[in-house]
């Protein structure tokens, strides 16, 4: 008789064990997919606010035709971009075509005055740091996940939680990740 | 603080034999219903006690931007934010959970801090909105409210009851009585002294957190330092509040260490310094 038990409450001890591993893994991974997402919500944020600011900035700087067709080229793409390390890349793009345009915005005092200006300036900034902590959140999730998977005991569950190894959100070029600096 | 409860429930025993038990749950039921009451409802009744008056984006949009971005590095739903009419500089964050929290900065701070401090501030309250603080400190609330209630209401029956006492020889042992009273006494200042020791040690958790959720020391730091330099006080200095600010709104010359809420600025000014110190922590 307490053979049989201890041999019943290990088992429960194991099978809470494995419980406890298999989901934690599934929560990391949710967590990973939640924070691409949140990155992809705050790339569509920034490309929303792009044609309104290129349309403030043509009212003021309208043979300034390059820098425009930049930024709506990069806006594109970025829109298109698929998987992470498309979307990564893309976002470099944008973001350096951005700071072409807020640069040529420093040439004209009356655009920099002018309150909408300001105030898609606050958003567009707003947004960067936005995709900054999104892209922040999400590289500190898949470091956790992709630890989970290579270390011991969680390594042995990963088949049986089918989850993978993901892809950290990288910018190769580190100038790139830099927002368009605004003052306030 | 539940060995502390122990200890003056004993010494409760010891002290009016059988009869003072029966007022251990009234006690304990008593603290519950208050600080359960107000940490339930706490996002209401803190912005009611401080005037605290709710902002959109519309309203304030760096401001609430600013919050915005820390939630996504916090990966925690958008609180409420709130602004108060105050010329001093302080924040302070309430809510019974993530879904149901508040941030609150002052007018003041919003004056003199610009956005890197401003983000280290948000960074800190988002922290404790993280880190579930309203909930540890309406625990040791509760366990020093009990402490306190329950020997107050010991001493006072034993003063009105003890006469009879002393007729009937059940007493016992007199080392025990008055070891009985010291705790008695004595127990309510442990339970008060714990309750600060343990806000002082979220305070410090917290900015860790909120460098955890900015990479950013440097900002909290100048933040603090601000803080530091300036010498007015949130008008309202009551006490029952005090803890939920950034910065203690009691005196600090008055307020003596121990009981003190909040670590000193210039300790919690050092340890970031020291973080900045052990360069970029962004491991990506």
């Amino acid at each position: 008789m307490p053979t049989l038990l201890i041999v019943l409450v290990l088992a429960a001890l194991v099978g809470f064990f494995v419980v406890s591993i298999y989901n934690n893994l599934q929560k990391l991974n949710v967590n990973v997919h939640e924070g691409f997402s949140q990155i992809e919500v705050q790339l569509q944020r920034r490309a929303d606010l792009i044609p309104n600011l290129v349309e403030t900035v043509k009212g003021y700087a309208a043979h300034e035709s390059a820098t425009f067709e930049k930024v709506v080229q990069a806006r594109a793409q970025a829109t298109a971009a698929q998987g992470v390390q498309a979307v990564a890349e893309a976002d470099g793009q944008l973001t350096q075509a951005l700071r072409g345009l807020l640069m040529v915005s420093e040439a004209y005092p009356d655009l920099k005055a002018s309150e909408n200006f300001r105030a898609l300036q606050e958003e567009l900034s707003s947004t960067e740091n936005k995709i900054s902590f999104a892209r922040q959140y999400y590289n500190d999730n898949v470091r956790r996940l992709n630890q989970a998977i290579v270390t011991f005991p969680s390594n042995l569950f990963v088949g049986m939680a089918k989850v993978t190894k993901a892809d950290f959100y990288e910018v190769t070029d580190p100038g790139k990740r830099d927002a368009p600096n605004v003052s306030f | 603080m539940g060995s502390l409860t122990a200890v003056v429930i004993y010494a409760a025993a010891v002290y009016s034999g059988q009869t003072s038990v029966g007022i251990v749950p009234i006690a304990i039921g008593l603290s519950i219903a208050g600080v359960w009451g107000s940490y339930y409802g706490s996002d209401k009744l803190v912005l009611t006690m401080t005037g605290a008056r709710i902002i959109d984006h519309d309203t304030a949009p760096q401001l609430f931007n600013l919050v915005q971005e820390l939630t996504l590095a916090a990966g925690l739903p958008m609180p409420k934010v709130a602004i108060v009419e105050d010329d001093a500089p302080n924040a302070f964050a309430t809510g019974r959970d993530p879904q149901h929290a508040v941030i609150a900065f002052t007018t003041g701070i919003l004056k003199v801090m610009d956005r890197d401090q401003l983000q280290g501030v948000a960074a800190h309250e988002l922290a404790h909105v993280a880190n579930r603080d309203t909930l540890v400190s309406a625990v040791a609330a509760t366990t020093a409210g009990a402490i306190a209630l329950l020997s107050d209401l010991v001493l006072r029956i034993t003063f009105w009851t003890g006469g009879n006492r002393r007729d009937n020889d059940n007493g016992g042992n007199p080392i025990a009585m008055i070891a009985a009273i010291v705790a008695l006494i004595l127990a309510p200042i442990a339970a008060m002294l714990l309750r600060a020791a343990v806000s002082r040690n979220r305070e410090a958790l917290a900015d860790a957190t909120a460098v955890a959720f900015t990479r950013n020391p440097a900002g909290l730091r100048r933040a603090l330092e601000e803080l530091a330099a300036d010498n007015t006080v949130v008008q309202q200095k009551s006490n029952a509040v005090a803890h939920i600010w950034i910065e203690s709104p009691l005196d600090s010359t008055t307020t003596s260490k121990l009981f003190s809420t909040h670590p000193p600025l210039a300790e919690r000014i050092a340890t970031l310094k020291a973080m900045e110190g052990m360069g970029p922590t962004n491991n990506e």
